[in-house]
């Protein structure tokens, strides 16, 4: 494992004007680490990213590079590469001397430049492409320069702002493995912002979860699915959405949606108004159970996605049974019980009986 | 790097600005230096008094607002037409550059001797070829008027021409799709897309169109001189013509600062309109 | 099905129309050029005549006589080129600057610049007037440089501004991430893309210090005459020599008529982009 790229963020903070964009954020990402940051648009991610790079100034709180108080060191001084959005790549130059350019501001000799951008571009398989300029490259190709241009210096850092948003469907899911590829060869730690949490979940040794200029959850993929520490985190990861319903708890048993059903495990929480949420596929069609009628049947091919409506609620089951079930049937959902998250109605945090 | 350029800005517009509302308060006589001094706000209350003045500020109401209608008008129906006959557009386009590169007082010149001279000039040759006769255009106090005018037209138009071909063209052609489908003739589509998309450029324009109107000069100098007598005095020429012809540069300043806030009060107006746009 | 001859008919009206419209705007200058190439005798000659023998003697004389047009056409020259050049080389790095800065303070600052285009000249002539005599600097070079300059450099700020603040930050912020200076990214990164803004700018801001006149024959003299006021020597006299002043006008407006006819593609981007304020001056 790398040991260069440590970053703790102290309480870091950032207003802009009246607006206070992010707050409290105490962050630690390990070198070689590939961390990411996770959350809705205008959840404080973006900007917590910059503060790293030293393209915004924290308002509030430190910032701690391998160890050193970095907070006001400005963005060339932080060895820290970024891939932006936009690729922000200079189109009046050719790739070559896209990516050719770091090395040129530190005044690297020519000869060591060619070599380094070639190799550069041959990681990220662009060799070919040397020559031309970025408006004559598709957009996958643009956005490999873009990489190539961050990781031809080696830095300790590597910052990459949703660098995927801009691809199809297809080539995402591909140049996902890629990136997580090139992360491992080349060790190098890495911060990378999304709004995808399928993203996130895929290529993240650990994350964190934002939510309204807030930090809400730390942690690997696993810890942050099976235990979500809010109900907006449970809502936002897995696709379908965890299916959240508002019950109430009171001597062991669980009423929700007009329905009363055993839940000892939970008896520990007393008497409460709190928020049940179920995944999908912890739903399962029985002859027992939660009764609805099927309003919508989505066939996916290798499963199916049933929307329910269970007294008015909607709920999702997520089946590996493969037939259709026709529109109208009245149907039983039994919940794996082992699988409830509870959190409380008013707050959101979650409960653990 | 801000620094010298925002400097030298603040320097030289705040400044002679100062200065010119102090001078406005003096009485400078360049003929008679010793009799200097501040006199107040008399030079105001002299040219509240002068009808001569009030006669250019009527004079300037009139220029300004019918030469930009003209224009509009005119420059709108140009980029009309020439947008249907695509293959023409460069010659418009070379046609439309030279009027508007050209140094208005030559342009005033010109039209001065070429175009409206009595018996010699081509307006003067057509006007009679159709039966019009013979007129002094720049000698008439009316007719002098009313060539001033055409004459800021002329220049001017092809700046609308220009500006509005080019917005035109970038209206999105699925509107228009939509609306014939929707059974719109042309007129309609030309009320009821054309115009109020084109409102935030027209808006523009006329602002652009109106300070460049009030601020003439030249043009007007070369052609006229503001003659015959005063008819064709723009505040502008009248400041000038006060201050450097009868050298009171007190009086001539305090005609300025008039139309200094005129000017500000009808930009301030159209922009309070674009705003709303 | 619609008969033809509909649109035939429509498309030759809209040809004649085009045509007529085309004529009106482009007579005063083929007349200018006509008559600069006819004898005096033929100029007064009515009805006018579109047949003669050409001549350039106009052209000779109004450069070779006595009352030559030839130190008015290098005392234009010096003044724009040095307006020009002076002005692009303070107004791009400000106007870079203002468009980078995050100051809360910058509408209204915008809206400064933009109020100060709208001083009708006529304002600013008599303090100038004034100034320059206190400090002995009418009639100089310098002098009127320094005028020009008071004027084209809000111009070109407000120009550039806008052309700065489309290029995208990020691209800056990616050459600071590597280790360029503020000056380095401006140089590398802003200023090539910047180039056709500049060229624009460079454009009006020619134009407009060639084409001036009320500053140059009030702060001018029998030393700095510019090309613009010395075109009065044709109409001093009772009898107007205008075969002699179409060949000085022409001649005068040579550079920017060339301009305008070689950078029209320039000229037309920088009329529309909705930045510009009042190309003509009056």
């Amino acid at each position: 494992m790398s040991k260069r790229g440590e970053v703790r963020l102290e309480g870091v903070g950032k207003t802009f004007g009246e607006t206070r964009v992010l707050r409290e954020v105490d962050l630690e990402i390990r070198p070689g680490e590939f961390f990411s940051l996770l959350g809705p648009s205008g959840s404080g991610k973006t900007t917590t990213l910059r503060i790293i790079a030293g393209l915004e100034t924290a308002t509030e709180g430190f910032v701690h590079l391998d160890g050193k108080d970095a907070t006001l060191l400005p963005p060339g001084d932080r060895d820290v590469a970024m891939v932006f959005q936009s690729y922000a790549l200079y189109p009046h130059m050719t790739v070559a001397q896209n990516i050719a350019f770091p090395l040129k501001m530190i005044r690297t000799p020519a000869a060591a430049i060619d070599a380094a951008v070639r190799e550069a571009a041959t990681r990220v398989s662009i060799e070919h492409l040397l020559q031309r300029r970025p408006g004559q490259l598709s957009g996958g190709q643009q956005q490999r320069c873009a990489l190539a241009r961050a990781i031809v210096r080696q830095p300790a850092l590597f910052l990459l702002d949703e660098p995927l948003s801009n691809l199809d469907a297809k080539l995402r899911v591909e140049t996902r493995v890629e990136l997580k590829r090139l992360q491992r060869s080349l060790d190098v730690t890495t911060v990378y912002v999304t709004h995808d949490q399928e993203e996130a979940m895929s290529l993240s040794d650990r994350m964190a979860i934002f939510m309204d200029g807030r930090m809400v959850q730390v942690g690997t993929p696993e810890e942050v699915f099976r235990h979500p520490a809010t109900v907006q985190v449970a809502g936002f990861l897995g696709n379908p959405p965890m299916n959240l319903m508002p019950a109430t708890l009171a001597g062991g048993r669980a009423s929700v949606a007009g329905l009363s059903f055993k839940a000892p495990q939970l008896a520990s929480l007393g008497t409460r108004e709190v928020t049940l949420g179920i995944r999908a596929s912890a739903l399962e069609f029985a002859d027992e159970g939660l009764p609805g009628t099927v309003t919508l049947c989505e066939v996916l091919g290798e499963e199916i996605i049933v929307d329910l409506d269970v007294g008015g609620q909607l709920l999702r089951v997520k089946s590996l049974q493969r037939e259709r079930i026709p529109e109208g049937t009245r149907v039983h959902a039994r919940i794996d019980t082992a699988r409830l998250h509870v959190f409380d109605r008013t707050s959101g945090a979650r409960l653990e009986p | 790097m801000l620094a010298p350029g925002l400097l030298v800005l603040v320097a030289t517009t705040t400044f002679p600005l100062l200065y010119l509302f102090w001078q406005s308060t003096q009485n400078i006589n360049l003929a008679m230096p010793g009799m200097g001094g501040y006199i107040g706000a008399e030079n105001y209350v002299r040219m509240w008094e002068d009808r001569r003045f009030w006669a250019a500020l009527s004079f300037t109401s009139v220029y300004t607002v019918v030469t930009v209608a003209l224009q509009l008008v005119f420059g709108m129906a140009m980029a009309m037409l020439i947008l249907r006959i695509p293959r023409a557009q460069w010659a418009f386009r070379v046609a439309a550059i030279l009027p508007i590169v050209l140094a208005p007082v030559v342009v005033g010149l010109f039209w001065r001797t070429l175009m409206l001279t009595p018996d010699f000039g081509i307006v003067d040759y057509a006007s009679r070829s159709l039966g019009l006769g013979s007129h002094n255009w720049l000698g008439d106090p009316d007719l002098a008027r009313f060539s001033v005018i055409a004459i800021h037209t002329w220049q001017w138009t092809p700046f609308v021409f220009l500006y509005l071909l080019a917005a035109l063209a970038a209206l999105p052609e699925d509107l228009y799709e939509a609306a014939k489908i929707d059974r719109a003739n042309a007129w309609r589509r030309f009320v009821h897309i054309t115009l109020p998309l084109l409102r935030p450029a027209i808006v523009v324009v006329v602002i652009l169109r109106m300070t460049v109107a009030l601020s003439a000069f030249a043009a007007i100098y070369a052609a006229t001189g503001g003659g015959p007598g005063t008819s064709t005095e723009i505040i502008n020429l009248y400041a000038y013509r006060v201050s450097f012809a009868e050298l009171s540069l007190g009086y001539g300043a305090a005609a300025a600062v008039v139309l200094l806030v005129i000017t500000m009060v009808v930009a301030g107006l159209l922009f309070r309109l674009r705003r709303a746009a | 099905m619609r008969p033809r001859t509909g649109g035939a008919l429509r498309n030759a009206l809209l040809m004649t129309v085009a045509a007529l419209l085309l004529l009106v705007w482009t007579v005063p200058i083929l007349l200018a050029v006509v008559t600069s190439l006819k004898n005096e005798k033929e100029v007064l000659a009515y009805p006018p005549t579109l047949v003669f023998e050409p001549t350039l003697k106009n052209y000779a004389a109004v450069l070779t006589d006595a009352t030559s047009i030839l130190p008015n056409l290098t005392s234009s020259l010096i003044i724009a080129l040095a307006t020009t050049m002076l002005t692009i080389l303070i107004a791009v790095p400000a106007a870079y600057a203002i468009a980078r800065l995050r100051l809360p303070g910058k509408q209204p600052v915008g809206f400064y610049v933009l109020a100060t285009q709208l001083v009708p000249p006529i304002g600013l002539i008599i303090p100038y007037f004034l100034i320059l005599n206190r400090i002995g600097w009418m009639d100089s070079y310098q002098g009127l440089v320094v005028i020009y300059i008071t004027f084209s450099l809000p111009f070109a700020i407000w120009l550039l501004v806008s052309y700065f603040e489309d290029i995208p930050r990020e691209m800056e912020e990616a050459a600071l991430l590597d280790r360029a200076s503020r000056w380095q990214a401006f140089w590398h990164v802003v200023l090539p893309q910047a180039r056709g803004a500049i060229a624009v700018t460079v454009i009006f801001v020619f134009l407009n210090s060639w084409n001036e006149f009320l500053f140059a024959v009030v702060l001018g003299g029998a030393t700095v005459k510019p090309v613009t006021v010395a075109m009065y020597n044709y109409i001093n006299t009772e009898q107007t020599q205008w075969a002699q002043l179409s060949a000085a006008a022409l001649l005068a407006m040579l550079p920017v008529i060339l301009l305008g006819v070689l950078a029209q593609k320039h000229i037309v981007k920088g009329l529309t982009t909705g930045a510009v304020k009042g190309v003509g001056r009056r």
